[in-house]
């Protein structure tokens, strides 16, 4: 080889030969560059005069290293076969951009190719090639890391999980006044162990306490682990088979040390692939226990009659997205289907659908790339033109990614729709028997009811109208509330009222709501209020990532409801429903 | 299998844990040359030490490959934590680098007396130091150094979950035998 490659790129070579296997070769080998996958990509869809986003141009950017390097037509005429190497870090900086930057490994170009090339296996190799060494987008690394050594994606501790599965079932108790509606933590032999995605923990608790509900109604002997709880694994994202074996092991090992019977897996589309079809693989392991998607397992409650659901509770009309990796890689596209005709009044299907659906264009850990963020937007318009066909009020969807992917697209396109998960509206739809409802729940009076009373709640945003919107909601339940427009006011307010909470805006002009964060936190009185963002720019999630101080207490996209301002509050400030401080 | 051995009189054990989360006089965390903590192990000691960790490192700016600084550890159960600049992703000279590196974060500990130091797995996860050769290099050289004489009574590895732990303790087993 060239002794002027440099040592990552040599580096890079040496593992590429490691990686090939026969579908990977197979991929390189068989493509006729008949342009079939061009049209099938969102990112060609959306930039229809730039050739780069073509799959196959893309392939070759990855083909022409097997050529040249393990292949005997690159070798004897490397002409002819367009066969190249790779010398220098800055050439592999070029292919990150092409590998992260413009594919979210959707696999739809893979299933509209003739001659089988599955381009997004071999994009997600040369991914991993890159991080070997050293070589990904920043997002990918924090994420990457966080999962490696925290034991989840979103770096939520131990603790933090446990309180907050502590809080919810608290709730839960109060709710159907039964102590057995509490999340079961740890319990050994159960039927069903449930794993989750973290940002179900971090931005969406109320997906955990739907679930709750479900499986406390079917009278199912269920549990949620204290570790290896999370199902989502960024090695499929990263490429880095390594870490989607470890992440996997935990998982698997867990359910065996619990003696469960079946692991069921939330709705989460690269989790469900990850964990139910490649982990597997990636871990080396022998499973002894069986695992479905939590769609599966709800569907199955409503036919053997465990559950009942009432469709009028969700009368408004509802599409639903396939993710990528449940409907291209793992065939769960009737079963959601099915479930969402039987708790929504009105259905109304998406075109294309199933596996010819298009991606979310948040797929492939593209929400953690905030570099990419214009290029995703702009490739999402195809998605935005899906959506606001099917004229519906919500969009429903089996995938975490997904909800973020498709809420970022629908406000930047402004399609005025809501997302929503299937977990929500089976909940929603759920008929509670009278008996579950019999035990008498204490009463709390009604002068004694408003959750807030005591507390003082500082809301920082510059849009004039979101600060009356949403210091009515927090004076309704009894909060005092006291205002700022910009940041430097922001700081004067808080330090001169000593607010027990502040709801801050990232996006404002003058210091803005990153650089209040960050000098809140180092000012020693200030540092211990709790803070809890409320952005309208889920990319600027950076800040929670970008950790050189304390993360915020809380989190919530915009638009926001009085349901998730109150539900956020309540959990920063730990106040259960109807008590008082 | 064993999980701890004698050298010198100080022990050496393996414990099946969270290295942020023990209680122990201090340790090891695999530092970016910026010195600045990140996610991972990173994001586990701003939040569970708050902001003076990353405060005290100021004062360092940034340390080369091999190098070792000590800070308090804020709100942990810890009492210190030595930022050790470790080799990453398959950088040139790693084995060797690595070594250095274990070497300064011990050598760093016996100066400022600190009797007890718990490592994780040196460069494995993240950084893509295979297990095996994270498990050769970080107990062969703890070994080494505590032969040559340390005040240090008692070295942790601490390994986050069995995949982490088997390759150690095969390696401590291997160890033992020979």
């Amino acid at each position: 080889m060239n002794s002027t490659r440099s040592h990552k790129a040599q580096k890079v070579l040496e593992r590429m030969g490691k990686k090939l296997n026969r579908q990977i070769v197979g991929s390189f080998a068989a493509c006729v560059h008949c342009g079939m996958c061009t049209d099938s990509c969102h990112y060609v869809l959306a930039n229809p005069g730039d050739p780069t986003y073509a799959p196959a141009y893309k392939a070759d950017k990855i083909r022409k290293l097997f050529k040249r390097h393990f292949d005997w037509t690159g070798r004897v005429i490397p002409w002819w076969v367009n066969a190249k190497s790779v010398y220098t870090d800055e050439e592999l900086e070029e292919l990150k951009d092409t590998v992260f930057g413009k594919c979210t490994n959707c696999r739809r170009c893979s299933i509209n190719c003739p001659m089988g090339v599955d381009f997004a296996t071999f994009n997600r190799m040369a991914r991993g090639l890159l991080v070997s060494v050293g070589i990904m987008p920043e997002g990918v690394a924090v994420v990457s890391k966080d999962q490696w050594e925290i034991g989840n994606q979103m770096g939520v501790l131990k603790e933090d999980y446990i309180d907050t599965l502590e809080w919810l079932s608290e709730e839960l108790v109060d709710e159907f006044g039964d102590p057995r509606a509490a999340i079961p933590i740890d319990k050994k032999n159960a039927d069903i162990v449930y794993s989750i995605n973290p940002r179900e923990v971090k931005y969406d608790p109320r997906t955990i306490s739907d679930a709750a509900k479900i499986f406390y109604l079917a009278g199912a002997n269920w549990t949620m682990p204290s570790e290896g709880w999370d199902m989502t694994n960024f090695g499929l994202f990263s490429g880095d088979d390594d870490l989607g074996g470890a992440v996997a092991r935990r998982l698997y090992e867990k359910v065996e040390e619990l003696g469960g019977k079946k692991l069921v897996i939330s709705e989460c589309g690269h989790g469900y692939r990850s964990t139910r079809c490649e982990g597997q693989n990636w871990a080396q392991y022998d499973l002894n226990f069986e695992m479905e998607s939590s769609v599966t397992t709800m569907l199955r409650y409503i036919h053997e009659g465990r559950i009942k659901v009432d469709k009028s509770s969700n009368t408004d009309p509802v599409t639903f997205h396939d993710s990528c990796n449940n409907a291209r890689s793992c065939g769960l596209t009737e079963e959601p289907r099915e479930l969402l005709n039987l708790v929504a009044e009105e259905f109304r299907e998406m075109y294309p659908n199933r596996a010819e659906n298009f991606c979310c264009t948040g797929g492939g850990g593209a929400m953690s790339m905030s570099e990419y963020t214009p290029r995703r937007l702009k490739s999402a318009k195809i998605k935005a033109d899906q959506l606001a066909a099917t004229g519906a009020k919500y969009v429903v969807t089996s995938c975490h990614n997904c909800v973020d992917g498709l809420s970022d697209l629908i406000k930047h396109y402004k399609l005025g729709m809501k997302v929503t998960q299937l977990v929500n509206l089976v909940a929603e739809a759920l008929v509670v028997p009278e008996k579950e409802t019999a035990v008498p729940v204490e009463e709390i009076p009604a002068a004694a009811a408003g959750p807030l009373d005591g507390y003082k709640i500082l809301v920082v945003d510059d849009e004039p109208d979101f600060v009356s919107f949403a210091s009515a909601i927090l004076e309704d339940h009894g909060a005092s509330v006291v205002n700022a427009f910009n940041g430097n006011e922001a700081l004067e307010v808080a330090r001169r009222e000593s607010p027990d909470l502040i709801t801050l805006d990232i996006t404002m002009p003058g210091k803005d709501g990153k650089q209040v964060f960050e000098s809140m936190r180092k000012d020693p009185q200030l540092k211990a209020i709790p803070v809890c963002i409320i952005t309208g720019q889920p990319e600027l999630r950076k800040l929670i990532y970008d950790r050189s101080v304390p993360p915020p207490n809380g989190y919530i996209d915009k638009p926001i409801s009085e349901e998730s301002l109150m539900r956020n509050v309540r959990k920063i400030l730990e106040i259960k429903q109807k008590a008082t401080k | 299998m064993p999980d701890e051995l004698h050298v010198n009189g100080t022990s050496l054990r393996l414990l099946k844990a969270d290295i942020t989360d023990i209680e122990v006089d201090s340790f090891v965390f695999y530092a970016r040359e910026d010195l600045s903590l990140g996610s991972g192990y990173g994001n586990a000691i701003t939040m569970r030490g708050g902001p003076s960790v990353q405060e005290d490192l100021k004062e360092f700016g940034e340390r080369k490959v091999t190098e070792a600084v000590i800070t308090g550890a804020g709100n942990m159960k810890a009492k210190h934590i030595i930022h050790a600049v470790g080799p990453k992703f398959q950088e040139e000279d790693l084995p060797e680098k690595l070594r250095t590196t274990i070497i300064n974060a011990l050598k760093l500990a016996d100066e400022k007396g600190i009797t007890q130091i718990s490592f994780p797995a040196m460069g494995a996860g993240f950084y893509g130091v295979p297990l095996e050769e994270s498990a050769e290099i970080t107990l062969s050289t703890i070994m080494e150094y505590l032969k040559n004489g340390s005040k240090i009574q008692e070295v942790i590895i601490s390994l986050l979950d069995t995949r982490e732990y088997i390759p150690f303790q095969k390696k401590l087993n291997s160890i033992q035998k020979s």
